[in-house]
């Protein structure tokens, strides 16, 4: 239903050239996926879905498209969306937002743990309410949400858009788990601070900086980052675990109070790095010390770049 | 007479090949699916449908590599090579489409200037390849020139009949090395007809397919079609997955680390894809994202064929399951326009 | 286009290994502009002194170790190989830090690498030189080729320009050139500028002014990539063909050799099958990316 409204009310946009450009989701060329659809055309809106896999942040694709655009949003989108608002990288009246209360996306890999299968071995995956139901060799297999959604999505804050101009469906009420979204964390926190280090190093012997997670985010619009600078060389561009592992810490760094905790990163590292551990834990830094929540309001100011007289934190006065 | 082995005896012909060489297999003990050295029991990965999420490039082009070392002593400097202790290697567990990709990359490496590093391994390394049995969606090899069970580049094949593998003896390393091996099995003809009805079904389970036929002429006459570029590219975030896990890229960047007058210089995975790849001081040729999605594409699929006769692909499917934005270079390939050349 | 044939090529590996360099020491350092400057150069390995050979057109990689290595053609000419040189602008890392080195300090350099300018193809013919800025750093190398065997060509005209006079390069080079009565030097720059008495304006322009025939005869082009394109066309409306167009082109490198795929265009690499190539065999090509 919301995808029918959705195809309709981007077809007039373009018609009626209210918008310049559509961003939404299509499907994808493999099963449980979908892919981003960036178009001009009228025709192409009829490919446009709502689903279990719209798993991108679209908001990353705002930085680099020229003239108004027409976006599909989740919750996450457009924290995304308010937060480049705020810092000016794109005109609230340039955009045409089409709000998607999202229920939360489901995370193949999770899926792919718990059945014990390659996706491709998945015959058909489909949620009704708080269960999502896996068919697999003839059978059908049920799991809570809570099990297979990604922990992003269980953590969400958002889930339905408070700046859109299209309401495509039923607002949601956000619902977050932290307890089961912060495992990954919690885990980590118990370690001691040599185990964690030991751990990190491990991690990040992986990375072979293909710099997908920094490419994926819509905060990090940088022209040039800094792992491309040469003087100073800040960073070797060579995949090292030290060099990898200040990559990320610089990077956390510098989305700090722009980062929205979609989880991008984490979902598109090929290597299996558990990157929103790290972000998220800037994300609850930023909400701890500035009782700032990125993307929440266009018209606040951008956390970093500005400095109250009567700052909250104690370690600043 | 055909040999073979069963698969609950795959572990003691590993540790058997292990005395002379150093054993690599596939494993996810790292976090990862890549080739590691093989930890003397885990077999699990006779399970795999899939290929590693890491190509067996790494093994011969690693991510990070030594050239030399430098050092610069009271004669001035001196240049030292890195000490290459020639251990025999054996690549257990390649799959054909990783296995031809090699003989892709051998095309570059051994023309004319030969490279050291990658030939030298190239030449101490074994390769035992597992015929695949399932084919995964994202897999397309059998329209680039191999297939599921296609032994042409590798030492040996196991073929997968059931209980265990028929051995396909295909070098002459690969035939020294079966005969040299203890405790293989003598194969019946009932399990060389297995072997054929395996390969046969393999073969019919790949369903992604991909025309490439004039698919060189059609990207030179498109050379020029910024707006079927630009959409091509348009959803492509400019990362590095598709480059550096696909098994025919071979792009590095060389940079010197040096501590006191002393260091060495490496030479790491590169892509085309990223931003500053051409970047030079005064322009950057290929600063536009449509220009960079061009040169990945017809570089696999026109130069490459127009140097060494063959399409840089070997349809392993990696890119296309890998990609964050699920870009896919079979929908690619069949959306170049036929144009006539210079024809707008 | 066609991979190039490298058997031909002089090769000098350090140790078999095609990436390792040999150690050279810098003997005489010129100041050419501000930012320029041409480094003279032999090898510490005296037997490899006295047998490197290389042609006009090729380049090497020059190290500074540590901080890594950076490509420049070779600017001095093989028929005059008592030492060797290159020309550096300072534009980045490697670069700066090479301006920072003396005389009697250690480099590493890799090469001859790269294919060369066809001579057989200019004997006999006039020669159309056409440089701007630190481009003339390989055509001097052709330049004083052709003029030690001076018989064997034709007439010789130069254009060569710098956006300032500051920035003209090798006028030590100009000031021979402009005394030899075989060649016809002709040097501008830019914008007007104050004790300049010369011509002045943008080298593709001049060339049209200077307007050199076309009948059996052949440009070479060396200069910032904008300076090439608007070239080109000046050339071709003077009668020239493709065929007798020929330039270097200039790409991000790292390996030299062929491997590491940044300076792929096409079918070739530019350090390997380039950098000269005719405007015949890029025209496919160069027009999206130049």
């Amino acid at each position: 239903m919301m995808e029918k409204k959705l195809r309709q009310e981007a077809k007039a946009l373009l018609e009626q050239k209210r918008v310049d450009w559509i961003v939404g989701f299509e499907s994808g060329s493999l099963k449980f996926t979908t892919t981003p659809l960036i178009t001009r055309n009228v025709a192409d809106t009829e490919r446009l879905v709502i689903n279990p896999f719209i798993t991108n942040n679209l908001a990353n694709f705002l930085t680099e498209i020229e003239g108004r655009v027409g976006i599909v949003a989740k919750g996450c989108e457009s924290r995304s969306i308010v937060s480049l608002i705020q810092d000016n990288k794109v005109d609230r009246e340039d955009l045409v937002i089409l709000a998607v209360p999202c229920p939360g996306i489901i995370d193949l890999a999770k899926i792919e743990r718990l059945v014990g299968k390659d996706r491709d071995e998945l015959d058909d995956i489909t949620r009704d309410g708080d269960k999502v139901s896996v068919k697999v060799d003839g059978k059908k297999k049920d799991f809570a949400v809570a099990d297979v959604l990604f922990d992003h999505c269980l953590a969400c804050e958002l889930p339905t858009p408070t700046e859109y101009d299209i309401l495509l469906g039923e607002p949601r009420q956000p619902t977050p788990d932290l307890k089961v979204s912060g495992q990954n964390i919690a885990g980590l926190k118990a370690l001691t601070s040599a185990e964690r280090w030991t751990k990190w190093q491990d991690e990040m012997s992986r990375c072979i900086r293909c710099y997908a997670c920094r490419n994926v985010c819509p905060a990090c619009f940088c022209e040039r980052c800094f792992v491309e600078e040469t003087e100073p060389q800040w960073v070797m561009p060579m995949p090292q675990w030290p060099d990898n592992l200040i990559f990320q810490v610089i990077r956390n760094i510098h989305v700090a109070g722009r980062c929205t905790d979609c989880g991008e990163c984490e979902r598109v590292c090929p290597v299996n790095i558990p990157l929103r551990s790290l972000t998220r834990e800037m994300y609850d830094i930023v909400d701890e010390l500035f009782k700032f929540k990125s993307g929440m309001d266009k018209d606040a100011l951008p956390l970093m770049v500005h400095y109250e007289q009567e700052e909250a934190e104690e370690f600043f006065k | 007479m055909a040999k073979k082995i069963s698969k609950k005896d795959i572990a003691q012909l590993l540790k058997t090949w292990s005395q002379q060489f150093t054993v690599l297999a596939p494993s996810r003990a790292s976090g990862v699916a890549e080739m590691a050295e093989w930890d003397g029991k885990d077999t699990s990965f006779l399970d795999w449908y899939r290929n590693t999420t890491v190509p067996p490039k790494a093994s011969f082009l690693p991510p990070m590599e030594e050239m030399f070392r430098f050092r610069k002593g009271e004669e001035g400097y001196q240049v030292e090579p890195p000490s290459s202790n020639g251990q025999r290697q054996l690549l257990f567990g390649i799959r054909p489409c990783d296995a031809r990709a090699m003989a892709i990359l051998d095309m570059t490496f051994e023309d004319a200037y030969k490279d050291p590093y990658y030939l030298e391994k190239r030449k101490n390394t074994v390769l035992v390849s597992l015929g695949c049995t399932n084919p995964c969606e994202s897999c397309f090899c059998t329209s680039m020139g191999t297939g599921p069970t296609d032994a042409s580049n590798v030492d040996i094949m196991l073929i997968d009949i059931g209980d265990g593998f028929l051995i396909e003896e295909v070098t002459d390393k690969g035939k020294e090395l079966v005969t040299q091996t203890k405790g293989l099995k003598a194969a019946p003809k009932s399990d060389e007809a297995a072997a054929e009805k395996s390969r046969e079904t393999s073969y019919n389970k790949v369903v992604r397919q991909l025309d490439t036929k004039g698919i060189k002429d059609k990207l030179l006459a498109s050379f020029d079609d910024e707006e079927f570029w630009e959409q091509t590219a348009a959803k492509c975030i400019s990362c590095g997955i598709c480059t550096l896990l696909c098994p025919t890229c071979y792009c590095f960047d060389i940079n010197d680390e040096t501590d006191k007058g002393e260091g060495t210089r490496f030479r790491s995975w590169d892509s085309c894809g990223f931003s500053v790849y051409t970047k030079m001081p005064m322009e950057n040729p290929r600063s536009e994202k449509w220009r960079r999605v061009r040169q990945k594409v017809c570089h696999k699929y026109e130069f490459y064929p127009m140097a060494f006769d063959v399409i840089a692909c070997t349809g392993c499917g990696r890119c296309i399951r890998l990609c964050p934005v699920n870009w896919d270079i079979t929908q690619v390939i069949e959306s170049v326009p036929t144009k006539v050349k210079g024809a707008k | 286009m066609t991979v190039s044939d490298i058997s031909k090529r002089p090769q000098f590996f350090a140790q078999d290994n095609v990436y390792m360099p040999h150690i050279a020491v810098i003997e005489k350092i010129i100041e050419e502009t501000p930012g320029v400057r041409t480094f003279h150069f032999n090898f510490k390995d005296k037997k490899l002194a006295k047998e490197f050979r290389f042609e006009s057109g090729q380049f090497g990689q020059y190290s500074v170790f540590g901080l890594g290595e950076a490509t420049f053609c070779i600017s001095s000419s093989p028929t005059r190989p008592d030492h060797l040189e290159f020309a550096v602008q300072k534009v980045g890392r490697v670069t700066n830090a090479m301006h920072r080195l003396g005389v009697g300090a250690e480099i590493g350099f890799r090469g001859p690498y790269g294919n060369s300018f066809p001579l057989n193809a200019l004997k006999g013919q006039n020669l159309v030189f056409v440089g701007g800025g630190i481009g003339l750093a390989p055509l001097r190398s052709l330049i004083w080729n052709v003029i030690d065997n001076r018989d064997k060509y034709k007439k010789i005209d130069i254009v060569y320009g710098a956006r300032t006079p500051a920035d003209l390069c090798f006028r030590y080079d100009l000031e021979a050139w402009d005394k030899d009565k075989t060649i016809n030097m002709v040097t501008t720059i830019d914008r007007e500028a104050e004790g300049w008495t010369g011509k002045v304006g943008m080298v593709p322009k001049v060339l049209e002014e200077v307007a050199p025939s076309a009948k059996d005869a052949v440009a070479i082009v060396c200069g910032p990539p904008i300076m090439i394109r608007f070239t080109f066309p000046v050339l071709e409306k003077l009668g020239f063909k493709p065929a007798q167009m020929i330039t270097t082109l200039e790409k991000r490198m790292k390996c030299g050799i062929g491997k590491c795929g940044r300076c792929n265009i096409g079918d070739v690499y530019v350090c390997r099958d380039g950098p000269v190539f005719s405007y015949e065999q890029i025209k496919d090509f160069v027009s999206s990316e130049y």
